[in-house]
Parts: structure tokens; C-alpha cells; sequence
């Protein structure tokens, strides 16, 4: 099936998200959309699915224009999409998420659930993704749950997959067998359109690439380019790749963890037995693939979530399951893995969020009373300082791109007496050229003395920031290793290989 | 839109605008249900067709009933035009003249407490509907201190009230409580202490010394002369209108200066908008939530003990009964005036004006008052909204914002 | 951006460390240990309770008569305290998976029988010193059929991921209407009829609201159901105390099924009660099915758990919301006039709150048919006997005696809130992009 967007513009407003974009995938084929977070990638997808209606140009498919008045149109139309948040019903089991919408039925409309089990193990044989039928989708990893995802998509007779953003969630070894899985299904005629940011996988498996970049296709390339001709091309500029560091001279440990131990909602224990030191003047990585433990490791020194067993220190202070206040008092600093709920409010001005966390404290306020022109100055000054993009002080957070948002987070930790800096996915959805700043701002905290921990799933970062890579899986540490290791050799103590058998392999 | 000026853009968009135009389709409700239950305007539509002066018939008896209606709604909350140019002009009767206001003025105090209490929990996030029974305990509570001690006015008085508003504190715990340490949900939790409370008050009244002496029914002692708040024209002008109103006026400054100037205002006002952010800022969300109900539970203990302070003097079985009792009036309230303090104010204006006027009404047309409530309702129902009422008349607005309160399911 | 494995509610559930088990262990044992000092111990060692069986209203004679039993009141009650203390140390200990709420749902029938007969005990204030236990268990039921359609609404309305705390308001629609129209009819088929319209009326502006304008459906739901307590009073006002006719029903009539009905005991319980009776089992039969085993009860769920992946697939959302909002409007709509049915005539103040006690109900029977019908006697038990103990004279005031449905509620919502899974998506609104 050949697959033909032509012309395709769709604006949202002022801004326009899709600018006469037009690309073709040809049968069989594996054709990958490049550009980096906010390109327009996602909407020029969903138009595609029949989740957005174009405002100008058409879709064609083997030379039939098709409009899709809804998803389920482009469904029956052989396109399937495998999202990057997965569109599953966590308490639903593999086939009840598989079948969802197209449903095997008997009489009185009851499900059969038998020949939706043998419809599922049928693809899985055929398609090499396997999976139980009968197992509750929370309860899986989440290579397994994008498996689910595509299968559901197969189920649906799909001719043309489009993955948004597969790899984010994978470790490098989940990464390979999911390229496997593209190659085969590429081999059983599917077409394929992968989106992505990341150029190593990009050049691993297209067959073409489309480079768009800001609303517009900006050309198209091949697997064969170089890294860094890709990534002007998506940038539009000479990009670094790599970040500028000196030598790390690390002094004694700021933030000590040993033996952590915290449990999750449902009990069980996802930080299990964690020691890890942050030193002065070091950024220590954190790697691992989502889902590890990272996120209640962070939250439980953020004072978030209860610890089980094992102590956090401070520069000496012990600030083991001390409340969020007094992990912040005592010098923590704690950009959140998610901004828009965790640490910003949306609806209440820049300067206001730049307070959010020091209300109480001198000089903005006095005596339980707000001082608004102490609050205003501090916002004023840091719009400068850090080169804010807003209106005004004002001005809703919520009208800053996730960049500038995320700078306001920035401002507000780096601003306050912090020993230590724990960013979690710092740079997770912003441009390049926001990216570059976190990054600045990250080793500035380095080079002042602070410590940093940074929390990442993604590798390149990883390696470039780290000074040294403490890698995680089902919540232990795997391994500490120095920045100059392999890929491989990550990849494989992030599946949970120990270091041994990892550096021997 | 066409060369539209600018400044009239913006009064088009503004909330406030959207507010009287809630208001106004509120009244258009009121409208349907006079017609609907009113003998003589049936009549005149069922013979619609009967005669070619049939509709002109209908609609002005429409027209006639409803005008009436809404006429004696405004004479009996606010003014008589006449009645006021006569007092003018002879310089008598101005009694009678300011009555209306007065009333309004004299059920809006006790309103207005309580929906401020209501307005701060709605800001920080949390659901108060029991801020009638927390009401009701408060009402107990004054009159038990306020009819047996006998101190000058000048303790008695502000004991009195002190022991409405610490019943309702105590009332407005339990929620908060319950909230903070297992998760309750606060609306289950204050919608039955409702009930529960009514009953309370029945036991008290049936079974307790503060029942009024020999007499059998469900009413309590007076309050004692030193616990009331006396009429600020004296009792001899005929006006309700109490001392009461500038204790309503002192919680609506109080409550703004605490909300939009103070420390733990600013914190709870961040809890209500995004509890996730305040939870990892450092806000201790127990702490906030259980001074929120205590708050607001003790600002609707201060509105009981106003209400019979100011103007009945005793309670009896039927105080603040039903879903016209000051709690859930003060939720619309509160709703109306986009929960904030100043907006409450002028919300609660209006509301106890549409129940004074009902009453009104109710004595000259023989409609009841529940219209009033009626129309109460649907005004709100149009207030939580605001899309609905700019695409009814086509208005693109700014921010609809204050309405949507976190909203949230029973998850917490 | 978050995949389905990470954390979210961490960051504010209450940290106590209690789980549902745990709770309702606990709130077992110290249910029997207050069993054991108030009724068994509260009761003279002379006391005998009298449990009779003979149901007072059928027609006809009963091939089989149960005599009756006497017991000695504070041993039977001793015995129960234990038996109640016993099932919440089963809880806590073994940590049952499953049929937790039976259990607890045994502990509280121990519990209600234990105050029976401490009330009706001889040589204690009572004059009435049996308890017919054919009658308690009838008048339990008939509270517990009218909780049980206003928590099946709320299933309705929350698995696919709205909130209806309008039920209340649907309640007395469908009483209101429902009364009216039985007094001028005299046809309870007619008056479940207006019933179904009323509440699907009342449903369809709540789904309008909800849907359509993404108002917060608390909020909405209480002015809703408001509003029409008001108009209630209003047209009762207007309508029916001038024109007393059309206040006139009646209790609706039994339908005795012939041979199961003279089963000592259940018989009249279980087969003799009114239509409302067996259509709210019929229902929650249907909607059990309907819910897990169809391909309707599937979309409904995911609509209900994760909106965006059943549109996705292509399932509308606002459709199925609106269907599902309506249809349990109608369903509490029935439960309304089901409530008339039981009390026989309208009066405002009918509904007295069970619309909301319906809600908790919902939410102790963790969203499923099955476990609502359990709360819903629990509940209802609690109404009658609030309702029914003045008879015993028991020391208490009435007033208080009625508050026991209401702290009763407040008891079960605080213990257990917060350890149960509501669907997904409840209550959020949906945006479409």
C-alpha cells in the first residue's frame, strides 16, 4: 500500500504545526520522519491517524484521496499506529487490549475470548512478537507492552504502521530486537513510517528519511549521511554534539544513599538495596530505561514517597523520609521528571512559580504576609538572568513554550542555596537549542561545587554529561562506570547483566 | 469579528459579563416554570388556538403574570420606585420604603459568611457541601452559651458568636480529618454530617436543656438580650438590617487580604490549582487540608450563630432546612462569585435578593418561594458553564478560568 | 509523558499504611468487641430473646410453620461478639484476596442481629419482647432495593468515566413523577415509566453538562440534584397540596411467586416482595453480563479506564458516555419511584440523602454489581433498623437512632476510599485534540 501525504498544512491558530508537508512511503518500505521535539512531527501523525482534519492538502492512498473523519477511519484503512504513550487499558489483559474496537463476538454480543487468544497467537507466530494473551497489561515490562501495541495494530489488518517514538522506552538491547521486529515486518510486505529525534536508530533501519524541521519538510536524506549532516539538517545550524566540560575534579560526597529501599504503590519494592554518592563538583548519570526504579528513587529523595529502609544524607544531614519541605530547606534542589505536573502551576504567573517553593521565606515574605514587589523584583531579575522567553512576569506559565517553562523550573532551583541538584529527564521534550541551555546550566552547577545527580534515559545525554554513569535495572544499581564505556556494555547492565559478565561480552 | 472597537471587545469577553448573562438565562428558566405552573398562563396557552386573539392572549398573559412576578421579586428585594418617591417627597413611611433593601442586606450577611467559608475550600481545591450542617452546629452552639450566661453584652456578645464559630470548626474537622488521614472523600463525608446534624438539631431541641421551657416542640431558649447583634437602626425603625453586616463586610476584607495577600493563602490557592506541584514545593497537604475545613467550617459556624443572633433569636426544627439552607445557597454562591471573596460578596447580594423578592412574590402572587431557589439553581448550572452561555450568545471570551476546580474524580 | 508502569498517585495518597484489608479488619473486631460490651454484656443474664418467622402479610396459610426460637440474650449476643471478632482476625490474618466484603457484610449481619435481640431482650425496657425476623429481613430489603438501583446508576455512569452524584435528584424525579402518575393511574407499570423518562432526563442534562462543556461533574451533579430537590418542593407546593389527588398512591402491590414464596423464612423475603424487587435483580444480573462479557461492557470500560486508547481504536467516547450517563439516570429514576413503591405516598423530604448513601455504596462494592448489592443491604439493614428500633424503646432518641445510616456510611467511606480503584478515567473530563 502506498501511502502519499501531499501538501499537508494544519494550523492550531497563530501557530502552524504542519507547513504544505508532503512525503511518500512505498510499500514494503521503512521510512523514517526525523526532527527534533516540536518540529511538528506528532501533529503531522495525528492527521495522518484521523485524530486531526488538515486545514489544507490531501492524503492519498495507492492514489486514492481518503479523508478520515476519525481514527477509526484511518484504521479501517490500513493504517495503524503505535503511539509513544501507549494507548492500553492498564487493568485490561493483552487480549482484551488487542481486540478493543473490533472485537470477535458471539451470540448476545459476548466476547469470544477464545478466538480472540488464538487470533492473538497466530500474529505472534507470525510476526515473532510474543506475548500471553491472558496477561493483565500492567503487570508488563514495557518492551512487551509496545509488543501489545503492535499487535494491535496488526490486528487491525494494518498495511502501514507508523511508530511514534518507539525507542524512548527501550534499553539498547530492546532497541535491537524492536529493528528486528521492523525488518520482518517489512519483510511481510507492511510498510513502515518511524518517527524519531534519535539519529543513531534513524540510520540503523530506514530505508528514507524526511527531515522536517519547524512545520516544513527542510529535505529528504539517506541512511548513509553522516550523524552531523542530519542533525543540521533538523537543527538548521552546526550543532555540537557533544558538551563542554573540564576536567571533573570531584571533592568529598554531598548526597549520600545507601541501602535505599522504597516500595511502590502497589507494594512492591522498585528502589531495592540503592547506594550511590553524588560528589561535589560531579554529575553523577543516572541510566537506565524508564521504569527501573528511577522515578520513586527521585521522588524518594524529593520527599515525595515514603523510604522502607536505608537513609539519605545531606551534606551530613540525614533527610531520610523528611518531609518535602525540609528536603527542600536542607538544600535539595529538584527539577521534576514532569514539569507540568510537578513543578510548575499552570494557571498562576512566572513570578509566582518562581516563589513556588520558597512562599515563606525572606525576603518574600514577612511575617506570613506575601511581599509582591520582593516577588516581582526576583522575577524580573531571573527573566534576565536566564533568559526567560514571557509577556511579562505575569504572564500564565502556561503561555511559555516547554523550554522556557522548563528554565523557570531551572531559575527557580538554581537561584536558592542548593548543595545538591537532582534533574530528572531534564531536557525530555524541549528543542535543541533549549537542550544546549539545560546542559550549560547543569555543568555551571558543576563547576560552582554543587553536586548533580541527573536522572536520563537517554543515553547520548548520558554520556555526554556524565562524569560518572551509575546504570539502573529493577531497581538496583547494575553498575558505575566512567563515561569513556561502551554502548554495548551500557546497554547490557542496563537489561540487568552485571558488570563482570557485561565488560567481558 | 468586524471592526468591533477594542474596549468593547474586551467587555464582551470579560467574566463578568458572562456572569449576568448566567444571570439573565436564570431568570429565562424562571420564566418557563412561572408559565408552566401558574393556572391562568395554562390556561391561556391551552387556548392558544382557539381564537385569533389566542396568542396575542397567551403571550400577554405571559408577559402580565411573569412581569408581575419579577416585579414584586424587585419591589420586595431592593425597592418601590414609588414607595421611594413618596418617601422623598413626604419624608414619611421610610420604613416601609427601606424594608426591602434592608431585608436583602439582612439575609445576605449571614450568606455571605458562609459562602466565603465555602469559596476557600473550593479554592484550595476541596469540596465543602456541608456548610449547612456545620451551620446548624454552630447555631447550636451560640445558643446554648448565648442563652444561659448572663454577661454583659460586651463579653456575651462576642462569646456567643466565638461559640458559633468553634462549632463549626469542630464540625468542619471532621471532614478535614478524615481527608488528611484516610482519604475520605470529603463530599460523602460532608453531605451526610448534613443529615446527621438535623438530626442533632431535633435531639437538642426535643431532648436537651436547650429546649425552650414547657414547651413541647422542637425550639430552643432565646438568646439572651447581651447575645444578639441589635438592628443598626434600632429596633423601633422597623428594620431587620443587624450589626451583623459589618461582621460580613470584616470576612469578605479578612478573606481576601488572607487569599490574595498572605503566605498560607498563597498556598492554599496553589493546592486547589495543582496538588501535585504543591505536594513536591513543599506544601504540606494535610496541614492545608484540614485548616481549609476548619476555616471554612468555622466561617459557616459564624454564619449560624449571625443568622439567629441577627434576626430570629431562637432556632427551631426547620433552621436552615432543605436544599434552601444557607450551606447549599452558599455553594451557588461561592460559584457565582467565581470563588473568590469580592465576586462572593456580590453573589450573595444577589441571591438574597432573589429570596427576599421570592418571599415577596410568594405573598402577592402566591408563587412559592422554592422559584426562588429554582432560579438560584439554573443560575449556576449556567455559571459552571461558561462555554455554554458564550456559544449561546456567540461570545469568544479569555480565560474561562476560576471555574474549573481541579477537577477530579473519587481517585485521590 | 508517562508509560503506563510509572508512579503517579504517590505523590499524595495518605500515608497511612494501612491497606482495605487491614481496615476492615480492624473495623470487625472493634465492631465485636462492641457487640460484646453493649449487648451481651449490656443484658441481664435473666434476658431471653424471642425470634418469631411467621410473615405477617401473605395470603393463604402456610403448609410449613417455623415455631419459634428462644434464646438466651447474653449469650447468643456473647457468641456473635466472638464470631464478629473472629471474621476480622480471619481478615487480618489470612488477607483474604477475594469475598472480603462477604465477610464483612456476615460481621455486620451478626452485628445487626446481635442489637435485635438485645432490644427486644425480655426484662429490659421494651414491651415488645420478640423480634420477627421474616419482618426485619423484609424491611431491610425494601431500603436495600432502592440504594441497590442508585448505586447500579452510579455503575453505569462511572464505568465509562462520569461521575453522577445527581442521583439523588434523579431519586426524587422519579418519585415525584412517579407518585403522580400512580395516583392518577393507578398503574405502577405507567408510573416506572415516567420513572425511566424522568431520570433519563435528568441523566441526559447531567451527561450535556459533563460532556458537552466539560463542566466538573461534582459540581454539577450536587446543583443538579439541588435543584431538583427545589423544584420538588416547589411543585409539591403548588401541585399537590392543592390538588391532594394527585398524592394518592399506594404502596405498589406484592407479586407472590406461588410455591417459593411459602418457603419458611426466605420464601416471603425472597418471593413475595414488590415488581421493583425482582426487576433491580433482573438488573444487576443484566448489568453484571453486560459489563464483563460483552463487547459492549468492554467499550464501556475502556471508555471508562483510558479514553484516549478506546478512541483510538475508534470507539466514540462522548457517544457511549451520553449512553451510558442516560441510561443510569433512568435506572435511578426507577429506583425513585421504586422508593415511592415502598413508602406509598410523596413527600419531599423522601429521598432523605439515599441517593448519596447509593454512592458509597458504589464505592464500597468496588464499582461491580455484585459487591453493590452487599453494601446495599448493609445500608439498608442500617435504615430499617434506625427506622424500627423506637419500637424496643431502646434508650437512645430517635434522632440519634436515625443518624446510624448516615455515620454508618461516613464510617465505611472513611475506611475504605483511597484503597480502591475507581475506573480510570472517572470523573476526568475528556478532551478531544
Amino acid at each position: 500500500m502506498r501511502v502519499e501525504l501531499r501538501g499537508i498544512t494544519k494550523r492550531f491558530g497563530s501557530l502552524t504545526a504542519n507547513d504544505q508537508i508532503s512525503l511518500t512511503v512505498e510499500p514494503g518500505q521503512i521510512h523514517c520522519l526525523l526532527g527534533e521535539n516540536g518540529a511538528g512531527k506528532s501533529t503531522l501523525m495525528n492527521v495522518l491517524f484521523g485524530l486531526l482534519h488538515p486545514d489544507e492538502g490531501e492524503i492519498l492512498i495507492d492514489g486514492l484521496p481518503v479523508s478520515f473523519a476519525n481514527s477509526g477511519d484511518a484504521v479501517r484503512q490500513g493504517i495503524g499506529m503505535v503511539h509513544q504513550h501507549f494507548m492500553l487499558v492498564p487493568v485490561f489483559t493483552v487480549a482484551e487490549n488487542v481486540v478493543l474496537g473490533f472485537e470477535p463476538t458471539k451470540s448476545f454480543d459476548r466476547l469470544d475470548r477464545k478466538k480472540a487468544d488464538e487470533d492473538i497467537r497466530e500474529a505472534s507466530r507470525r510476526f515473532g512478537l510474543q506475548v500471553d494473551p491472558d496477561a493483565v497489561v500492567e503487570d508488563l515490562p514495557v518492551g512487551i507492552q509496545q509488543r501489545v501495541e503492535i499487535l494491535k495494530a496488526l490486528n487491525h489488518d494494518a498495511q502501514l504502521l507508523i511508530l511514534d517514538e518507539p525507542t524512548a522506552v527501550l534499553t539498547p538491547q530492546e532497541i535491537d530486537s524492536l529493528i528486528e521486529i521492523m525488518r520482518s515486518l517489512k519483510a511481510a510486505g507492511k510498510s513502515i513510517l518511524f518517527i524519531s529525534h534519535k539519529l543513531r536508530e534513524v540510520r540503523d533501519v530506514s530505508d528514507v528519511i524526511t527531515v522536517i524541521r519547524q512545520g516544513r519538510v527542510v529535505g529528504t536524506a539517506q541512511p548513509s549521511d553522516s550523524e552531523a549532516e542530519l542533525a543540521s539538517l533538523m537543527v538548521g545550524r552546526d550543532v555540537m554534539l557533544t558538551v563542554e566540560k573540564q576536567e571533573s575534579a570531584a571533592g568529598p560526597a554531598r548526597l549520600e544513599i545507601r541501602d535505599l529501599v522504597v516500595r511502590d504503590d502497589r507494594g512492591v519494592p522498585v528502589v531495592d538495596g540503592v547506594t550511590l554518592d553524588v560528589r561535589a563538583g560531579e554529575i553523577l548519570a543516572l541510566a537506565g530505561v524508564q521504569g527501573n526504579g528511577q522515578t520513586e528513587l527521585v521522588e524518594a529523595l524529593a520527599g515525595v514517597r515514603p523510604v522502607e529502609s536505608g537513609s539519605i544524607t545531606l551534606d551530613g544531614q540525614d533527610i531520610t523520609n523528611a518531609s518535602p519541605r525540609r528536603v527542600l530547606d536542607a538544600g535539595l534542589g529538584h527539577v521534576p521528571e514532569d514539569r507540568h505536573r510537578d513543578g510548575l502551576v499552570l494557571s498562576m504567573s512566572v513570578a509566582d512559580n518562581l516563589v513556588l517553593n520558597t512562599p515563606r521565606h525572606v525576603p518574600f515574605a514577612y511575617h506570613g504576609t506575601r511581599r509582591r514587589a520582593e516577588i516581582r523584583r526576583n522575577a524580573v531579575e531571573r527573566i534576565r538572568d536566564f533568559d526567560i522567553r514571557t509577556e511579562s512576569p505575569e504572564a500564565a506559565v502556561s503561555s511559555l513554550s516547554g523550554g522556557n517553562q522548563q528554565k523557570v523550573i531551572l531559575a527557580r532551583e538554581l537561584s536558592r542555596p542548593i548543595k545538591v541538584l537532582v534533574a530528572a529527564q531534564p531536557t525530555r521534550g524541549l528543542d535543541v537549542g533549549s537542550i544546549e541551555y539545560v546542559h550549560r546550566q547543569i555543568v555551571k552547577q558543576r563547576h560552582d561545587g554543587q553536586g548533580v545527580l541527573i536522572v536520563s534515559s537517554e543515553l547520548d545525554e548520558v554520556l555526554a554529561l556524565g562524569d560518572r554513569i551509575a546504570v539502573m535495572h529493577h531497581g538496583k544499581i547494575t553498575g558505575v562506570v566512567p563515561p569513556t564505556t561502551s554502548r554495548e556494555v551500557i546497554g547490557l547492565l542496563m537489561t540487568g547483566v552485571s558488570i563482570e559478565e557485561a565488560t567481558n561480552a | 469579528m468586524p471592526s468591533v472597537p477594542r474596549w468593547l471587545r474586551r467587555v464582551i469577553s470579560s467574566p463578568i459579563l458572562l456572569t449576568f448573562l448566567a444571570i439573565t438565562l436564570g431568570l429565562v428558566v424562571g420564566s418557563f416554570v412561572i408559565i408552566l405552573t401558574t393556572a391562568p398562563v395554562l390556561d391561556a396557552w391551552r387556548s392558544l388556538f382557539h381564537s385569533w386573539g389566542g396568542p396575542g392572549h397567551a403571550i400577554k398573559t405571559t408577559f402580565d403574570y411573569v412581569g408581575a412576578a419579577y416585579r414584586d421579586m424587585f419591589t420586595g428585594a431592593v425597592i418601590d420606585p414609588n414607595s421611594l418617591w413618596h418617601s422623598i417627597t413626604t419624608g414619611q413611611s421610610w420604613t416601609s420604603t427601606l424594608t426591602p433593601l434592608s431585608e436583602t442586606l439582612t439575609y445576605a450577611t449571614p450568606l455571605t459568611i458562609a459562602s466565603i467559608g465555602v469559596g476557600i475550600t473550593f479554592q484550595t481545591g476541596l469540596f465543602n457541601i456541608g456548610a449547612n450542617g456545620q451551620a446548624i452546629i454552630g447555631g447550636i452552639a451560640g445558643v446554648a452559651v448565648g442563652s444561659s450566661l448572663h454577661l454583659p453584652t460586651i463579653i456575651l456578645l462576642p462569646i456567643t458568636l466565638l461559640a458559633g464559630v468553634l462549632g463549626g470548626v469542630l464540625t468542619g474537622a471532621l471532614p478535614g480529618l478524615l481527608k488528611s488521614f484516610t482519604g475520605a472523600h470529603e463530599v460523602i463525608v460532608t453531605l451526610m454530617f448534613n443529615y446527621v446534624a438535623n438530626l442533632i438539631l431535633l435531639f437538642t431541641l426535643l431532648s436537651t436543656p436547650l429546649q425552650q421551657p414547657g414547651q413541647g416542640n422542637d425550639i430552643s431558649r432565646n438568646l439572651l438580650p447581651g447575645a444578639l447583634l441589635s438592628p443598626l437602626f434600632g429596633t423601633a425603625s422597623g428594620l431587620r438590617v443587624n450589626w451583623g453586616v459589618f461582621i460580613a463586610a470584616g470576612v469578605v476584607v479578612v478573606a481576601w487580604w488572607f487569599l490574595e495577600r498572605s503566605s498560607l493563602g498563597f498556598e492554599f490557592r496553589v493546592s486547589g490549582a495543582n496538588p501535585h506541584a504543591a505536594r513536591v514545593s513543599g506544601i504540606n497537604p494535610r496541614k492545608i487540608t484540614i485548616l481549609a475545613f476548619l476555616i471554612s467550617g468555622g466561617l459557616a459556624g459564624l454564619a449560624g450563630i449571625t443568622e439567629v443572633a441577627g434576626t430570629t433569636h431562637f432556632i427551631d426544627g426547620g433552621f436552615l432546612v432543605g436544599s434552601a439552607g444557607i450551606g447549599f445557597t452558599a455553594i451557588t454562591v461561592s460559584l457565582l462569585g467565581r470563588n473568590r471573596p469580592v465576586g462572593i460578596m456580590w453573589g450573595a447580594l444577589l441571591f438574597a435578593a432573589l429570596g427576599v423578592g421570592g418571599r415577596s412574590m410568594q405573598a402577592s402572587t402566591g408563587i412559592p418561594l422554592d422559584l426562588a431557589t429554582v432560579i438560584q439553581y439554573s443560575i449556576v448550572l449556567f455559571i459552571a458553564t461558561p462555554v455554554m452561555v458564550q456559544e449561546i450568545f456567540r461570545i469568544r471570551s479569555r480565560a474561562t478560568s476560576g471555574l474549573q476546580l481541579a477537577s477530579q474524580g473519587w481517585n485521590t | 509523558m508517562t508509560t503506563i508502569v510509572s508512579s503517579t498517585t504517590g505523590a499524595l495518597r495518605p500515608r497511612l499504611r494501612l491497606s482495605r484489608d487491614q481496615v476492615i479488619g480492624t473495623l470487625a473486631i472493634l465492631l465485636g468487641l462492641f457487640t460484646m460490651w453493649a449487648f451481651a454484656l449490656g443484658s441481664s443474664s435473666r434476658s431471653n430473646s424471642q425470634l418469631t418467622f411467621d410473615p405477617v402479610n401473605t395470603s393463604g396459610t402456610l403448609p410449613w410453620h417455623v415455631g419459634n426460637l428462644t434464646l438466651a440474650t447474653r449469650l447468643t449476643c456473647l457468641v456473635a461478639a466472638l464470631a464478629i471478632i473472629a471474621i476480622g482476625a480471619e481478615i487480618l490474618i489470612r488477607r483474604p484476596k477475594r469475598a472480603v466484603m462477604v465477610r464483612f457484610g456476615a460481621a455486620a449481619a451478626l452485628f445487626f442481629v446481635a442489637i435485635l435481640l438485645w432490644a427486644a431482650r425480655t426484662h429490659g425496657p421494651s414491651q415488645v419482647d420478640f423480634v420477627n425476623l421474616t419482618s426485619v429481613l423484609v424491611g431491610g430489603i425494601a431500603p436495600a432495593v432502592v440504594l441497590t438501583y442508585g448505586s447500579l446508576s452510579g455503575i453505569l455512569c462511572e464505568r465509562s468515566g462520569v461521575v453522577n452524584i445527581a442521583i439523588e435528584g434523579q431519586f426524587l424525579g422519579g418519585a415525584f413523577l412517579g407518585s403522580l402518575i400512580d395516583s392518577v393511574t393507578h398503574n405502577f407499570f405507567l408510573a416506572t415509566l415516567g420513572g425511566v423518562v424522568i431520570g433519563g432526563l435528568l441523566g441526559l442534562v447531567l451527561a450535556f453538562f459533563a460532556l458537552r462543556y466539560q463542566s466538573d461533574q461534582i459540581i454539577v451533579g450536587v446543583v443538579l440534584a439541588s435543584l431538583v430537590i427545589s423544584l420538588g418542593s416547589y411543585l409539591n407546593l403548588q401541585i399537590l397540596t392543592p390538588y391532594p389527588q394527585y398524592n394518592a398512591g399506594s404502596p405498589a402491590p406484592n407479586l407472590t411467586i406461588p410455591l417459593l414464596a411459602k418457603i419458611p423464612v426466605l420464601g416471603p423475603v425472597l418471593f413475595n416482595e414488590n415488581g421493583y424487587f425482582y426487576l433491580v435483580i433482573a438488573l444487576v444480573l443484566f448489568i453484571s453480563f453486560g459489563l464483563f462479557r460483552t463487547r459492549w461492557g468492554l467499550r464501556v470500560r475502556a471508555v471508562g479506564e483510558h479514553p484516549r486508547a478506546a478512541a483510538s481504536v475508534g470507539i466514540n467516547v462522548i457517544r457511549t458516555r451520553y449512553f451510558n450517563v442516560i441510561l443510569g439516570g433512568m435506572v435511578a429514576g426507577v429506583g425513585g419511584v421504586a422508593l415511592f413503591a415502598w413508602q406509598g405516598q410523596f413527600q419531599p423530604g423522601i429521598t432523605s440523602g439515599y441517593g448519596y448513601i447509593a454512592l458509597a455504596g458504589l464505592i464500597f462494592g468496588r464499582w461491580r454489581p455484585s459487591g453493590v448489592v452487599v453494601a446495599s443491604l448493609l445500608f439498608g439493614m442500617s435504615v430499617y433498623l434506625a427506622n424500627n428500633l423506637q419500637t424496643y424503646q431502646v434508650p437512645v432518641s430517635t434522632s440519634i437512632l436515625l443518624m446510624f445510616p448516615y455515620v454508618v456510611t461516613i464510617v465505611v467511606v472513611s475506611g475504605l476510599i483511597g484503597r480502591v480503584r475507581a475506573p480510570a478515567a472517572d470523573g476526568l473530563p475528556y478532551k478531544r485534540d
